[in-house]
């Protein structure tokens, strides 16, 4: 499976900013914005994945960021699951696993995946563990800060 | 084993400082990476992720932005994007992610959705194609979230002196701008580092204020 490239997009209107240097100094550095990198088609692909969600295409519960964690429910009840969130809850199983991961590792499109991991956390197969505040604590970016001048 | 319903059942993941921790998910802290086409962004995020940097598909609400033009009609399409993005287990409790974004395009996408919670931006530059990240700088003062310009010498050289390519941005005096080589860790690390500096300057700001 290939994947669009993410810069296949037309650039940006230029003048919001000042350029650097007017006219021949701006490098286009060989890229040619147009005609070879056409917008990735929208039309049919773009719809499919959400068959799976039963159409639903609103991308799910905003608290479920790309990052945020999501764990098994040890002892959940069984329950039918489809093959795409049978997936979810076997990755899951592992260890904690962010929301981005899953759709990664699973190939599923970002919103079709938070849609069925909240499914999932609502019929209490999964824990997603959403932060109590969203802005982190001065703390917790000194031991990122600690941890990032430890590696070499 | 005796299910213990109090070690999964977690609502959120907050911690109470020197509280015994249960086999919990860890906290999860994130750093966008944006910047133009080819700029770098995925050297940048495989060269400091410990695993390979992971690709997931997104929708972009993209709405075609008229600020240049107020009298154009919006108009909202969706394209889907691909992100790349790596992680960095700081410890057991602390998990740095690091999300490199499609960025060179004004629209206004899913980036309220990606920057919610995130600690920082690093706007990666060209000096060949510094239009690129203008909109990733102009999203970025928008929403008030810290952001380090790092110049990618991947070539070796600048075209342009640190203070052009301040000048050329108009970024406020306070935004640092940095020149790194994406394909070196200890270098996006050095990077990385500068907008922690900055994450962390906010942060306590916000808790004093």
């Amino acid at each position: 499976m290939t994947y669009p490239d993410p810069d296949a997009v037309p650039p940006a209107r230029p003048g919001v900013r000042p350029f650097l240097q007017s006219g021949s100094k701006h490098s286009t550095g060989g890229y040619t914005p147009t005609g070879e990198h056409p917008p990735v088609e929208q039309s049919s692909n773009a719809l499919r994945p959400f068959v799976i969600t039963s159409g639903r295409t609103d991308g799910g519960d905003p608290d479920i960021g790309m990052e945020t964690q999501v764990t098994v429910v040890a002892g959940s009840p069984p329950s039918r699951l489809s093959p795409e969130t049978r997936a979810i809850v076997s990755l899951c199983e592992e260890s904690p696993i962010s929301v981005a991961e899953i759709s990664a590792r699973l190939r599923l499109h970002l919103g079709v995946t938070r849609i069925l991991v909240g499914d999932l956390r609502a019929t209490g197969q999964l824990d997603v563990h959403v932060l109590e505040n969203d802005t982190p604590d001065p703390e917790t970016i000194m031991r990122v800060i600690r941890g990032l001048r430890s590696i070499s | 084993m005796d299910f213990d319903p109090s070690a999964n059942r977690v609502v959120g993941t907050a911690r109470i400082p020197g509280a015994p921790a249960p086999k919990k998910a860890p906290v999860p802290v994130k750093i966008i990476v944006a910047g133009g086409f080819g700029v770098g962004k995925t050297t940048t995020v495989g060269a400091i992720s410990e695993i390979s940097p992971l690709t997931t598909e997104a929708e972009m609400t993209s709405e075609s932005v008229g600020i240049d033009d107020p009298g154009q009609a919006t108009m909202k399409t969706g394209t889907t994007v691909a992100m790349d993005f790596g992680v960095l287990t700081i410890d057991q409790t602390l998990k740095l992610y690091i999300f490199g974004t499609p960025g060179q395009t004004r629209f206004a996408f899913m980036w309220d959705d990606l920057v919610k919670g995130a600690l920082g931006a690093l706007v990666v530059v060209d000096t060949n194609r510094i239009d690129d990240c203008y909109p990733a700088v102009d999203y970025f003062e928008r929403a008030g979230l810290p952001f380090v310009v790092g110049i990618n010498t991947f070539n070796g050289q600048m075209s342009y002196s640190i203070d052009e390519v301040r000048w050329a941005l108009a970024i406020r005096e306070d935004v640092p701008v940095v020149s790194f080589d994406a394909r070196f860790r200890a270098s996006v690390r050095d990077a990385l580092l500068v907008v922690l500096d900055q994450a962390l300057d906010k942060a306590i700001r916000m808790k004093t204020s």
